[in-house]
């Protein structure tokens, strides 16, 4: 059904086809995310009687949706987990935030002075679902590059601050480890940078300059937007055998996206499931944010 | 000359059929006990001859299952039937012994639905594999002195145990053989998918229909799982003893991930028996002993139990023992011969053991020294 | 020779000398642009064993001038049971022609969560008492290191608590 779906949609635009095409790791669409948002309420709109969840929670709430590998799926394991995490969202504010988006983590850390440390880092990697997801932190402090794994669900994990909410033009930041230091540099006293609200989430079309070779990894491979001087360290050998190992028909592979992905209507009913409860809990934060920003000004007078 | 020939024949056939001795020879070979399959090992699918059946005739064999089983109903997570007729088991036996660390009680089937973390209370992140105990009904009760396996056990151990037949999911027996069916009958259990035989002490022993939950089981003690492993076929050695194979290069032709070597020569010029050897991975029956259950969802009937560790792939079955471990061993007593009381409708579902941390809890934090 | 000490290098894959443009240009200079410098580039061990290039981040006059002039100290042999280096553990390094001790402050190796990870295998040198040798550490440190360190001190009669005493800073 949704494969016939996909074809359809596929042979009326081949971009269209793109855009609904809802991942799991969110490869192919994080950078059309933006796109696609506005687009899918139009879409869905005179379609469905009443969109009962707004269609951005899949990017906002990525581990909400479990492992597309079919063999590991169970329906029951998946609700527990999805309880749980919602009980562990009940406790804790789990902003929403993106690869490219600067956050600060106070988590309890039992061989810290004061018992807990706080590390401030732009986020390079978001994986894995359930309450298995991750994300890894780098900056570099004091001219020296540090990068820290958390656990969005770890209960030792006191507090997630967004300070400064936007992407970057890549699904994983690693080439940052390659890249000069300033551009992975954030201060840590950095002031939470406000985004109004409803607006949509800027992408920063940041270009990072690379250190010349030898890298981690070879990017010039991997088809990287947010680097800026590549070309300038590559040699012909190595423009060649990065386009021997491009898979440009990957992309027309429905099969593989569709293997790859959580079906939409799994979604849908995945999010209809969670959707009430994540909604509250949206509200409630809200509500305390407001009245944190009515407080803040007696204090300053 | 025919005629002596004839008479020598009749005297034989005579002698046969006076003496009826039987041959002697190679009686040895012969006298080997049979392995038996159990009872209950037998054809369970029935051929589907649909179309020579009409529609009427179909909805009037629906009609005759949700009449004698219940309605399709959703317990527990698992799709099955309302059997409530078969609840007349419900009261508590007056139970005679009191449990000893000596008693073998039943076990249960479970599947296994998938792993994830749990942590503990001192922060440190422990992997939990949750197991669904899916439907579970006693079939029937054999007593020790009835009891006879197919392979007798040491002497000591003679007519000391009985054994318990549990099935597990209930299904709709129009697609079963008669003779599957037949097992069921006396429990008044609607047929299962699964069968599994557990031995047990006579203490433990379970009347025919009595329904098994997780509460069998309580949340800190230790179990052994047992499951067939994941099946891999016919494997060579780097997967399936982790050799390290040989280099890609250096002039190796034809043997990246060969054995090599296997053995001397000389007096010992062959292969010893038990040399790691290409051949069929997995697929075999594994026992897990000693994992702690670390939470029990008694709504979904789900427990938790330590580590990634059990055999079998995700939703396959597996069965569910008290561990036999010594050290292990529960030092208080354990729902004998099973849980019966139901959860009281107030209870939370999950129930967790002290050490690890609940979700509702707040986070955790460390106190200054 | 020059080539395998260059492959020496690499294999000891510490990127920290990378990002110090003096030492790569000193030790690379004598092949060619930095585009074009002949080193193999598979991907870099990142543990702790013998002959791995260590980067010195204390303020010792020894580790100073040896990281200056790039050539950076090489451990010669890991005090623990596995011959690979953990965080805390005790290392003998070859630096400028002398045996020296030190402490790993910091790794590149992948870490357990919520611990850091280095972009540079780092060592603060110390004697034979445990005391070390600068005045300053001028790097970040982890704060496991403290719960580690205290317990090899009980265990091993050194006191490597001093180790943590002259830390700026902890992530």
């Amino acid at each position: 059904m949704n494969i016939n779906v996909r074809i359809l949609t596929k042979s009326v635009s081949q971009q269209y086809a793109f855009k609904r095409i809802v991942t799991f790791s969110t490869k192919p669409t994080q950078q059309a995310a933006v796109a696609a948002v506005p687009q899918q309420q139009e879409v869905t709109g005179p379609s469905v009687r009443k969109p009962i969840v707004p269609a951005h929670y899949r990017f906002v709430y990525p581990e909400f949706l479990p492992d597309p590998k079919i063999e590991w799926r169970n329906a029951i394991r998946e609700k527990l987990e999805r309880l749980d995490m919602l009980d562990r969202r009940r406790q804790i504010e789990l902003p929403e935030f993106y690869v490219g988006s600067i956050l600060a983590v106070t988590s309890s850390d039992p061989h810290a002075a004061g018992k807990t440390s706080r590390f401030v880092g732009i986020c390079i990697h978001r994986e894995r679902c359930g309450l298995r997801a991750r994300f890894i932190l780098r900056n570099v402090i004091d001219h020296q590059g540090i990068e820290v794994v958390y656990e969005l669900y770890d209960p030792t994990i006191q507090k997630v601050e967004v300070l400064r909410l936007e992407k970057r033009l890549d699904d994983s930041l690693f080439y940052l480890r390659d890249a000069l230091p300033e551009f992975s540099t954030f201060d840590e006293n950095m002031e939470a940078e406000p985004l109004e609200e409803g607006a949509p989430v800027p992408i920063n079309d940041i270009k990072v300059v690379l250190r010349p070779r030898p890298w981690l990894e070879r990017w010039e491979r991997q088809n990287l937007l947010g680097v800026a001087n590549i070309e300038q360290y590559i040699k012909d050998k190595h423009r060649k055998s990065a386009e021997k190992v491009q898979k440009p028909w990957e992309k027309f592979d429905l099969m593989k996206q569709y293997r790859a992905t959580i079906p939409e209507e799994e979604q849908k009913e995945i999010f209809a499931e969670v959707h009430t409860e994540l909604h509250t809990l949206e509200l409630q934060r809200k509500r305390n944010k407001r009245k944190r920003t009515f407080v803040k000004p007696k204090h300053l007078a | 000359m025919l005629r002596t020939v004839l008479s020598d024949l009749a005297r034989l056939r005579l002698n046969g059929f006076v003496c009826s001795v039987t041959q002697v020879r190679e009686k040895g070979h012969l006298n080997r006990p049979r392995l038996r399959n159990p009872y209950w090992f037998m054809r369970k699918q029935r051929s589907q001859t649909d179309d020579q059946v009409t529609g009427e005739n179909r909805s009037f064999i629906k009609e005759v299952i949700h009449d004698t089983y219940g309605t399709p109903a959703l317990i527990k997570g698992v799709q099955t039937y309302e059997q409530k007729q078969l609840i007349k088991t419900n009261e508590v036996p007056v139970s005679t012994e009191p449990w000893t660390p000596a008693v073998r009680r039943c076990g249960l089937i479970a599947r296994k639905i998938g792993q994830y973390p749990l942590w503990l209370k001192n922060g440190e992140r422990i992997r939990t594999t949750l197991l669904q105990v899916v439907d579970n009904h006693v079939i029937k009760y054999t007593p020790p002195e009835e009891y006879k396996p197919t392979q007798r056990p040491n002497v000591h151990n003679l007519n000391r145990y009985g054994c318990i037949l549990v099935g597990a999911e209930s299904t709709n027996p129009a697609q079963l053989t008669k003779e599957y069916c037949g097992i069921f009958r006396d429990s008044g259990v609607m047929p299962t998918k699964n069968l599994a035989r557990f031995i047990v002490s006579p203490q433990a022993a379970l009347a025919p229909g009595t329904p098994l939950n997780v509460g069998h089981f309580r949340v800190g003690e230790f179990v052994d799982v047992r499951g067939k492993t994941v099946y891999h076929g016919f494997q060579g050695v780097v997967k399936r003893h982790g050799f390290k194979g040989m280099p890609a290069s250096h002039g190796v032709t034809k043997t990246h991930r060969r054995p090599g070597n296997i053995g001397g020569g000389g007096e010992k010029g062959r292969v010893w028996p038990g040399t790691k050897l290409p051949g069929h991975m997995g697929n075999r029956w594994r026992i897990t002993k000693g994992l702690r259950i670390w939470r029990i969802n008694t709504k979904y009937n789900v427990m938790w139990v330590q580590g990634s560790a059990v055999p079998g792939s995700t939703n396959g079955l597996v069965y569910i023992y008290d561990t036999i471990l010594p050290l292990r061993k529960p030092q208080v007593a354990p729902p004998m011969p099973t849980l019966y009381e139901q959860p009281e409708d107030d209870a939370p579902d999950d129930i967790w053991y002290e050490q690890v941390h609940n979700f509702k809890d707040e986070s955790i934090t460390y106190k200054p020294e | 020779m020059a080539q395998i000490l260059l492959r020496n290098f690499t294999r000891a894959g510490n990127a920290a000398l990378l990002t110090k443009g003096t030492s790569c240009s000193s030790i690379t200079g004598t092949s060619a642009e930095p585009g074009s410098c002949q080193l193999h580039t598979t991907p870099a061990c990142c543990e702790i064993r013998k002959l791995a290039r260590l980067r010195v981040v204390d303020n010792s006059d020894l580790g100073k001038r040896a990281m200056a002039e790039g050539r950076p100290p090489r451990c010669i042999h890991v005090y623990n049971k596995r011959g690979v280096g953990l965080i805390g553990d005790k290392v003998l390094v070859a630096i400028k022609g002398q045996m020296k001790k030190g402490i790993l402050v910091g790794l590149k190796q992948k870490q357990r969560i919520k611990q850091p990870q280095f972009d540079s295998n780092n060592l603060v040198l110390i004697d034979d008492n445990g005391s070390p040798l600068g005045t300053r550490i001028h790097v970040p440190i982890p704060t496991v290191l403290r719960t580690i360190l205290k317990e090899k001190t009980l265990a091993k009669g050194a006191d490597y608590t001093k180790v943590l005493a002259i830390a700026s800073r902890y992530v």
